[in-house]
């Protein structure tokens, strides 16, 4: 699903976030990446999702070659990908419902669809019956659930999500860690940035660590 | 398509309403850019149908030298009719300027009595081709009339035809400078106001690019709304225009400051509201400067990568 070849990423102050990191994530599985603040995490996913470009190395995501000269589908790319944030970038003017509708209104799907595809997602993270409640309303476990239902409303084989419990407290990171365990188990690849060691340590997936910039595997 | 078409067309307005101070702000500043367009268009359009009647009034006077009979008048306003740029041609006989001379004194006509009625000569106004109407092609023409005997004196008001046709270049070259400076700087101005809109929706913008929206469906919406204001604003600027024109101008000022004297001189001369092609260039204009100015200025927020 994933694959990182001599990946570097120097920024133009001489920063260097990422060095020489090579490693492969396959289809279906759930990988923590962490490391401490400014190792590297968050630069990582912003190149796999094209919001950045690696100054040098090789990336496949999804069978894409995202580093060849030419490529310029991006969105086209984020369609196969739902991405989560730790500030869960809401449109806060906005009810739950019309949040997650649009993902979809946007990547051109029909209203009827709409509709159907909001509601059964909204299940999904049991927030059925807060469709037509403002996010702003919602406690943050809540407008995180509403992030990840929007992430994955399209269905989407990989998920990519940054620090997506920073800003919530065990309670509310074990509901969200409770929704990605079962998403993982229907099959979708999950890359999860955390620096937060104890949830590492609390589930039996696959850890990468990154450390300036260097990737260590299974390295809690 | 038709959803693509459904979708921008809601966005667009749902933007507009829910934005509607910042849309309104948007609207208000592309109407005064377009008024003060529309009333230097206004001006500039009167002064040049003024200059146009003016222009019309440019003619050569051809005094008949006395004892030319009757018979080769004929002949002679034929001649002249043939010359190069002669647009028309009047015969005024004797007769003919003694009455108007009686017309022009009015109450005080008994000044002429005892003068012979034959008195005044008999003389051609002779009209030019617009093309014709300037100082080289005039002397041309008096040059020409000048080698028929029977022409006596010419009068074409030379220093005046000279001082007006210097003035009226003036005034297009300046027409032309100052709408241009003008234009530029309410194309600068509107794109301001567009990009600071725009701005304001930044982190709409990015969400919509991490959700995979193709540049269509976030570049259009704001297109459609940039036409729309483009559209409101200078269709409002036109009917202040309209309003400021008919109520203000001509009735409170025009008819009320404007001494008799002054009215006679401008007799012929009507002040016109902007002709229906020219109100539909500057609504079209509009509708281009508001398309455009949301298109360019989106474009920067377009860059999927950072």
């Amino acid at each position: 699903m994933i694959q990182l070849t001599h990946v570097s990423k120097t920024y133009p102050s001489q920063i260097c976030a990422l060095s020489d990191v090579t490693l492969e994530i396959s289809d279906g599985e759930f990988t923590f990446l962490t490391g401490p603040s400014g190792s590297g995490k968050t630069t990582l996913l912003r190149i796999l999702y094209c919001a950045e470009r690696p100054t040098s190395g090789e990336v496949i995501v999804n069978g894409t070659h995202i580093t060849e000269k030419g490529f310029r589908k991006i969105y086209q790319l984020r369609r196969t990908m739902g991405i989560v944030f730790q500030d869960f970038k809401l449109l806060r003017d906005r009810t739950v419902g019309q949040n997650i509708a649009f993902a979809l209104e946007v990547t051109g799907h029909p209203p009827k669809e709409v509709k159907k595809k909001v509601s059964e997602i909204l299940h999904r993270v049991g927030l059925q019956a807060r469709e037509e409640d403002a996010v702003l309303s919602l406690s943050a476990g809540e407008q995180q659930r509403v992030a990840i239902a929007r992430a994955l409303v399209n269905d989407p084989p990989l998920l990519l999500a940054d620090e997506p419990t920073g800003n919530l407290d065990d309670p509310m990171a074990g509901e969200v860690m409770q929704i990605l365990g079962h998403l993982h188990h229907l099959g979708t690849t999950i890359l999860f940035a955390t620096h937060d060691t104890d949830l590492i340590l609390r589930y039996p997936y696959r850890v990468i660590h990154l450390r300036g910039g260097r990737s260590v595997e299974n390295a809690p | 398509m038709a959803f693509f078409l459904r979708f921008v067309m809601r966005r667009a307005f749902q933007n507009m309403t829910g934005n509607l101070l910042s849309h309104l702000t948007t609207i208000a500043i592309i109407g005064i850019s377009m008024l003060i367009f529309s009333s230097f268009s206004l001006i500039a359009f009167n002064l040049t149908s003024f200059l146009k009647v003016w222009e019309e009034k440019i003619e050569i006077i051809a005094y008949v030298k006395k004892g030319v009979a009757s018979s080769d008048v004929e002949g002679l306003y034929k001649k002249i009719r043939q010359f190069e740029g002669v647009e028309a041609v009047r015969y005024v006989s004797s007769g003919d300027a003694m009455a108007f001379m009686e017309l022009k004194l009015g109450h005080q006509k008994n000044l002429l009595d005892g003068i012979q009625p034959n008195i005044l000569p008999s003389s051609f106004e002779i009209r030019l081709v617009k093309d014709f109407r300037n100082t080289d092609r005039i002397k041309g023409i008096v040059a020409q009339l000048r080698q028929l005997p029977q022409i006596d004196e010419i009068q074409y008001g030379q220093e005046w035809v000279e001082t007006f046709l210097t003035l009226a270049h003036l005034f297009r070259i300046t027409q032309w400078v100052l709408g241009g400076l003008l234009l530029m700087g309410i194309i600068f101005i509107t794109f301001n106001t567009l990009q600071l809109t725009i701005s304001s929706r930044k982190e709409e913008i990015e969400i919509m690019h991490i959700l995979g929206a193709s540049p269509a469906f976030i570049q259009v919406p704001f297109c459609i709304e940039g036409l729309i204001q483009g559209v409101v604003g200078t269709a409002l600027a036109i009917l202040l225009l309209f309003y400021l024109h008919y109520e203000v101008l001509l009735y409170k000022v025009f008819f009320l400051y404007i001494t008799p004297s002054m009215k006679e001189w401008l007799a012929g001369v009507p002040i016109l509201f902007l002709p229906p092609e020219s109100i539909a260039l500057i609504l079209l204009g509009g509708m281009v400067l508001g398309l455009l100015g949301s298109f360019v200025a989106s474009m920067r927020f377009l860059n999927y990568q950072v």
